[in-house]
């Protein structure tokens, strides 16, 4: 091979720099038109997500850029004087903590800390959530390189914001207390910080029955396998990969429950639950309502979506496959939280008469049922692109495709019985009376007081809540945690028992008042934990106590039965399951049914949707079903006011409800 | 005077003639691609339509087949790179075609270099180049990449997302005397001089001369961050790792 010299080398060199500069020079002036990462088809090369993008509708297609070229695209990139002055802070900072470490001197931290459940680490000026949650090895979720893109590291600042830099554009749609991980920097280090993502793992419900995982009774899901084809409703429409999934949603306003079914055995093989992160927009329906409208519309969807996502991702992975076996997925959700998934406009449900438009619609006679099918891909959900998703139908009104899925879940017992009730205890209270042949149903907009909202120590059901409570005669608490873990707050079955310890006790009115001194306004619960309870905290549990009072009432009494009638009384939600009967109708948050025939039964809107993934007949069934249950708006009720003031004490509810000589 | 249909290649033909406008464009390149052996018509379409594989798989072959180096640069790669930049400058084409067409030089001249070092030819230096933590933009970087592999640097492209250590491990494998930082975002800039902060703490800040870019980077936070120097586009990246070799003697 003859040798180059180096002139002749230089020469090609020069040839191709004077190539390049010209492409360089070009490049430089497109950019004020056209986004560099936009190739010759319109399609996004970006390894980054992008406000412009535009998704593609087919599975593994690359997406298409959706920026219309009319402005200087390089203004973009224009960061404006406050962000910088922001990298500039973070920048010394690294600085001089580099200089300290080496040095050798501690870090040149303020007295102020930043904590997260329960660990805590010194706070440094420059540093952004996210960073802090690096140090403190606490997972946030991400899909943007923290460029506040994605909206996903949404986490809850719960002391201290004063600490942190403003709002930032990117974070235009939380409110306080929220804030993005990833655009809060620390500006101040004498304060101290706590904060939490909005995703901890609340305890697992779906598993504390037995028969989750067992097969079921009826198995003709729509979703079936011939051979090596996957059908969908007797089309096929995949081919087989080993698994045919589907996810069974509960989508709970504050707690979401995922169930991954294998559709060929009708066992669970996997289940996921975690907190709602929509809980930026408010905690109950109607903050969520009035917050998905305007340049805030969607984000919300996007929330829950990329929520359920990551469970999916990583259920898959846990199974050894991935999304794309997943064929259908069956959401039980309320009556906002479902329309929201599937991109509807709620703004209907939050005004009287407090209907969905599918609702409307159907009443109209322009729908056959409120069930809702969709595309997987067009809510964004992370399914085999052929899978669709299936929202169960409305009762009416605010009582959803949950209180339905209950109904299926209960169905023998509730089915038997002359007389029976469901409590399905939530942010959202559904009670459904069935009494001779009728069947009522009503919606009691708690809010999030016994999951943990709304009251200074409460949380939901993670590990460290306080689950169990006893009040030695002295007044000393006896508590239990889940998980046995150094207690970090109340969680509903806790604040249960501390009501009706405190009522017990008589260190409580049943107004909520301190018996000992009537201004004091809040005590010790674990004086080395710090946790405390506020007179405060007691008027927002007793508000929640008193919707979920006048729904059982007023349901029962319009139908002409008093708690004695009830044969039985089936208790569902959350945290059913942990709560003491007794207790809860001692401060009259359950009807005064006998101990013994109350059934617990716990996260019953998740089995009712795996139920109704596993079987077509059961689905058309329930869709005709709905239709018959009655509904009736708790505040249109005369007395409504009346029994609501009464519902906010903690006292056991009346035995009789129907006046006499009016009975049924 | 050559005429299109001497050119052996339907894909070049199709190129001049669908994408060059101006005459005396047409002319030279009809003129230049007339005479080039279809071998090497056949590695420039293939660089024309961005196939890396191709290129490197047409490069290797011909060298065995004892075509000489230079005539492979000329007649093939440059000559090819000569339509992209056309159809580029006409819009045709965009950067994320141009950096594809990049790449496939990038194999063909790989089975060039060692031919240009038993000549005793060497590149001018070696440069790390990366985006930092966090960023995952990499079209300035990619753009840098080209201007100073055209001008006879040897480039270790570390991609985006780039953490300290694998600076510093690139660093220890290469020896490489500059190193290049970008940063698309604000958020992500300070992390330019995080990764700094770790060359000194491994010792091996004065081994290597550190230049930064990217669209929020200016010449003040350089020399915040304690960089070396400051490159304002793709332009002027080259003259500027030129000049930090000097510096570094």
């Amino acid at each position: 091979m003859p040798k180059i010299s180096q002139e002749d080398y230089q020469q090609r060199l020069d040839r191709l720099t004077e190539i390049f500069a010209d492409i360089v020079s070009h490049a430089d002036e497109q950019a004020a038109h056209r986004c560099p990462y936009r190739d010759a088809r319109d399609r996004c090369t970006a390894a980054f997500s992008c406000g412009n993008q535009i998704p593609a509708v087919e599975r593994g297609e690359p997406a298409t850029c959706g920026h219309d070229g009319t402005f200087d695209y390089s203004l973009a990139w224009e960061t404006d004087p406050a962000t910088r002055e922001r990298a500039k802070t973070k920048l010394s900072a690294i600085k001089r903590a580099a200089a300290a470490r080496r040095e050798g001197e501690t870090l040149p931290t303020g007295p102020g800390t930043v904590s997260h459940d329960g660990k805590t680490q010194p706070l440094a000026i420059g540093m952004t959530l996210f960073d802090c949650a690096d140090e403190l090895a606490v997972e946030v979720p991400t899909s943007c390189q923290r460029n506040g893109r994605c909206h996903e590291c949404v986490v809850e600042v719960s002391a201290g914001e004063a600490a942190l830099c403003a709002r930032t554009e990117a974070e235009g749609f939380l409110r306080a207390p929220y804030r993005l991980a990833c655009q809060a920097i620390v500006e101040r280090d004498d304060i101290d910080v706590a904060f939490a993502p909005l995703r901890r793992r609340p305890r697992i419900l779906v598993r504390a029955h037995a028969d989750a995982a067992a097969a079921p009774k009826v198995l003709d899901p729509l979703v079936t396998r011939r051979g090596d084809d996957v059908l969908y409703n007797g089309e096929v429409i995949d081919r087989y990969r080993g698994h045919v999934l589907g996810l069974a949603v509960d989508l709970g306003t504050t707690t979401v429950v995922l169930d991954f079914v294998d559709l060929e055995t009708g066992k669970s093989v996997h289940s996921a639950a975690f907190e709602n992160p929509q809980a930026f927009g408010g905690s109950d329906v109607m903050h969520r309502i009035s917050y998905d409208r305007d340049d805030k519309a969607g984000e919300l969807q996007k929330a829950a979506a990329s929520a359920i996502n990551r469970a999916i991702v990583d259920g898959c992975a846990r199974l050894g496959t991935n999304r794309q076996a997943i064929y259908e997925i069956v959401v039980a959700a309320n009556s906002t939280m479902r329309d929201i998934l599937f991109k509807l406009d709620v703004q209907g449900i939050g005004q009287k008469p407090y209907k969905s438009s599918i609702e409307h619609a159907f009443l109209a006679g322009e729908r056959a049922n409120t069930a809702l099918s969709a595309r997987a891909l067009r809510l964004g959900l992370r399914a085999n692109r052929a899978a669709r998703v299936y929202g169960l139908p409305l009762i009416a009104s605010h009582v959803g495709g949950d209180a339905a899925a209950a109904l299926v879940a209960l169905e023998e017992g509730f089915a038997d019985a002359e007389t029976a009730m469901l409590v399905d205890m939530g942010t959202n209270t559904e009670v459904v009376v069935k009494h001779r042949g009728r069947m009522l149903a009503a919606s009691c907009p708690a809010g999030p007081a016994f999951e943990g909202g709304l009251v200074r120590y409460g949380m939901p059901a993670c590990d460290g809540a306080i689950e169990a409570v006893r009040l030695s005669e002295d007044g000393e608490a006896a508590y239990e945690t889940i998980g046995g873990k150094e207690p970090l707050g109340l969680c509903g079955s806790g604040l249960i028992d501390l009501l009706a310890e405190l009522r017990r006790s008589d260190v409580l009115t049943a107004k909520g008042v301190f018996t000992a001194d009537r201004k004091q306004r809040e005590m010790t619960v674990v004086p080395e934990q710090g946790i405390t309870f506020s007179k405060e905290d007691a008027s927002n549990l007793g508000q929640a106590k008193a919707a979920n009072y006048c729904g059982q009432y007023i349901v029962m009494r319009a139908l002409g039965v008093d708690p004695a009638d009830v044969e039985c009384l089936y208790l569902a939600g959350g945290f059913a399951n942990y709560v003491h009967v007794r207790n809860a109708q001692s401060i009259g948050l359950l009807a005064p049914v006998p101990e013994e025939r109350v059934v617990k039964a716990g996260n019953a809107a998740a089995r009712g949707a795996r139920a109704i993934l596993l079987s077509a007949t059961r689905r058309h069934a329930l869709e005709r079903e709905v239709q018959a249950i009655e509904h009736i708006e708790l505040e249109t009720t005369p007395d409504f006011f009346d029994l609501f003031v009464d519902g906010c004490q903690f006292k056991p509810m009346p035995t009789h409800l129907v006046p006499e000589g009016t009975a049924a | 005077m050559a005429e299109l249909a001497d050119i052996a290649n339907a894909v070049i033909r199709d190129e001049i003639e669908e994408f060059l406008e101006r005459p005396d464009e047409i002319e030279r390149n009809v003129a230049l691609f007339a005479r080039v052996r279809p071998e090497m018509q056949d590695i420039a379409a293939a660089l024309i339509e961005g196939d890396n594989h191709t290129v490197d798989a047409l490069t290797a072959k011909a060298l065995e087949e004892g075509t000489e180096a230079l005539e492979i640069m000329d007649d093939g790669l440059i000559a090819g790179m000569g339509i992209v930049g056309i159809k580029f400058r006409e819009n045709f084409i965009f950067v994320p075609e141009v950096l594809a067409c990049a790449r496939a030089m990038k194999a063909g001249m790989a089975h060039i270099e060692p031919i240009l070092s038993a000549s005793g030819v060497e590149p001018i230096g070696t440069v790390i180049m990366g985006t930092v933590k966090g960023d995952l933009h990499d079209i300035g970087k990619n753009l840098c990449i080209m201007m100073l592999s055209g001008a006879g640097f040897d480039v270790v492209d570390l991609g985006v997302d780039t953490s300290e250590d694998e600076f510093i491990a690139a660093l220890e494998e290469h020896g490489a005397p500059i190193m290049g930082m970008s940063a698309l975002l604000t958020t992500t800039m300070p992390n330019m001089g995080k990764t700094i902060e770790a060359l000194i703490d491994a010792d091996i800040r004065d081994d290597v001369m550190v230049m930064v870019g990217g669209a929020p980077v200016t010449q003040e936070f350089a020399d915040d961050m304690g960089a070396d120097g400051y490159g304002k586009d793709a332009l002027s990246c080259v003259a500027l790792a030129k000049k930090l070799m000097e510096e570094r003697g």
